[in-house]
């Protein structure tokens, strides 16, 4: 088959349609995640995910449910818990290490073979069904909707939780939401490139966006655009040259973060140079 | 109008009383220290003022009505710590939030840009406004940050710990500006700072917040030998050196080894007990 003609198959397709709706809800959300600097949320929610996406695939339902059920919960958690508690970092670690148990036990019982772990941990998305890309198209848009809403107080407490407080914000209440957006944007972001490489679509592309501009809405707009070109790009490279999608994305969008933090380092010398 | 009044006013938070009997007015274009040392309630009184943390005695008024929270009249800044220094995001965006950062929504305010310009002006931000917080030194971010506060031109300003990572020509530029938004304002400043010093040249009214009380005043009403020493329950001894500053000795221990959680028995406050305390600590 010629790439045309691979290009135009359903799963390509597929493929085509769900990387276009994760990239942008991942970048959007992605944003407020290293704004936050919660990497190690977003982190722990992938692999909470694991253990929601393998319990639903021993007792047969589909892994989205499992994923869904699990990445929610923990986010809520971690929400509540980490802002009530300020001790974010500990309520984390303890909800992302009870959950990858959790996982092992549901693994170990499942007498099917390996690869639905496989497909969870690295991402399956030339397996992507009609159903799922609908599901996935519906919760990205969910999430852009609401990262746009909540856009101007979620950067408030992000920046300076007191003084949004004595205006009349509840940082509690946003922790929640965001929290809640982020286990979403996980779920769907794991039908592309699967638990362990969540990063590469929900913090590299922001983390270079940071870099490379300071003002929000440009930085969104760009985390959006780097995740998307990387998410397109990958798929094109995997179906084009072979190897597996997210490897091609992972790739991309590091590469992307690596520009950017040496374009900003050029940057700073010439600037030191020209003070010298 | 007088801009604050606070009656009898006590906080009792998890069963703790910070501070009760407190007592003061806070009056139109005036700067007042909040002094004392570390956990004794001060940035607590500037909680209970926004209308975080209800007084469990007594009446506070603020601007005539009780304490309410969001209320754009009343500007406040945050200790420089809480604040997220290593961001990305611009001056101008941090003070933009002050303006329409707890608004949801899609919808964008005409009237921002103006309004955040204004507050640039006022605080002398302009210049390096669209810098990032991370580019900025101490002492700009600490302007940024009154700019952030002033954006409705508040007629009462709070201000926790301004003053706090600067260095002197830092502070003397902090307060110098706290003093002509006073002037061009005409707002009631209140400043809670480790030192009076740095803040004295601009300084009216001290409220010293120690041992679960509030002691209020001019400087030199409050800041004395005679008050401080009651309050302590030990002798206190001020210097004041030619050119006016003072060295407070006595309050070394106190300054230096913070109690946040103190002991039950000052409660009366009676000197009596003030005594035993010193020599439970000293043990």
């Amino acid at each position: 088959m010629s790439l045309l003609q691979l290009l135009s198959t359903t799963f390509v397709q597929n493929a085509f349609y769900a990387v276009t709706a994760v990239s942008i809800a991942a970048g959007a959300v992605g944003y407020f995640v290293v704004l936050r600097r919660q990497a190690f949320a977003a982190h722990a929610i992938g692999h909470v995910g694991f253990a929601g996406a393998a319990g639903a695939v021993l007792l047969g339902l589909s892994p989205i449910v499992g994923l869904l059920v699990f990445c929610l919960g923990a986010g809520v958690l971690i929400g509540v818990g980490g802002a009530a508690l300020d001790d974010r970092d500990a309520v984390v670690g303890v909800t992302l290490t009870a959950a990858l148990g959790l996982g092992v036990l549901f693994i170990s019982l499942y007498s099917g073979y390996a690869n639905a772990t496989y497909t969870i941990l690295f991402g399956q998305i030339l397996g992507v069904s009609n159903d799922d890309v609908l599901l996935v198209a519906l919760l990205s848009l969910a999430v852009v909707v609401a990262v746009s809403l909540t856009y101007r107080p979620m950067l408030f407490v992000s920046v300076d939780a007191q003084s949004a407080e004595s205006r009349g914000v509840s940082v509690r209440a946003m922790s929640l939401v965001f929290m809640a957006l982020l286990a979403l944007t996980t779920v769907v972001a794991i039908q592309v490139v699967g638990v362990l490489l969540v990063f590469s679509l929900l913090v590299a592309p922001a983390a270079a966006a940071e870099v490379l501009t300071n003002r929000p809405w440009p930085a969104m707009a760009l985390s959006m655009g780097l995740a998307l070109s990387s998410a397109w790009l990958g798929l094109l490279l995997g179906v084009w040259l072979g190897g597996p999608v997210s490897f091609w994305i992972t790739a991309l969008a590091s590469s992307a973060y690596l520009y950017a933090r040496v374009r900003a380092a050029i940057a700073a010398r010439s600037q030191a140079a020209a003070h010298a | 109008m007088t801009t604050l009044a606070m009656k009898s006013g006590a906080v009792v938070l998890g069963g703790r009383t910070i501070w009760r009997d407190a007592s003061f007015r806070i009056e139109p274009a005036t700067v007042t220290a909040v002094l004392g040392p570390n956990g004794a309630g001060k940035s607590t009184l500037l909680r209970v003022i926004l209308g975080l943390v209800p007084l469990s005695e007594g009446v506070l008024e603020v601007l005539g009505r009780e304490p309410e929270r969001g209320n754009r009249r009343v500007g406040y800044m945050a200790q420089s710590r809480y604040v997220d220094n290593l961001s990305s995001i611009t001056g101008r965006d941090y003070v933009g939030l002050g303006y329409d950062g707890p608004r949801f929504g899609w919808r964008r305010d005409p009237k921002k840009a103006d309004v955040v310009h204004q507050a640039l002006m006022l605080t002398g931000t302009a210049s390096f406004a669209d810098q990032p917080l991370r580019t900025l030194s101490g002492g700009q971010r600490q302007r940024i940050a009154l700019a952030h506060a002033t954006v409705f031109r508040p007629e009462l300003l709070l201000l926790d710990e301004p003053l706090a990572g600067l260095d002197l020509a830092a502070q003397a530029e902090i307060v110098d500006l706290i003093n002509l938004i006073r002037d061009s304002t005409r707002a009631a400043v209140v400043v809670v700072a480790h030192d009076l010093n740095p803040l004295a040249p601009i300084v009216d009214e001290v409220l010293w917040v120690a041992r679960r009380q509030i002691r209020s005043g001019p400087v030199s009403e409050v800041v004395n030998e005679r008050v401080l020493s009651e309050l302590y329950g030990h002798p206190i001894e001020i210097i004041v050196t030619p050119h006016g500053r003072r060295v407070i000795v006595g309050l070394e221990e106190e300054f230096a080894h913070p109690h946040p959680h103190g002991h039950d028995h000052t409660d009366e406050l009676g000197h009596e007990h003030f005594a035993e305390f010193y020599e439970e600590e000293a043990q």
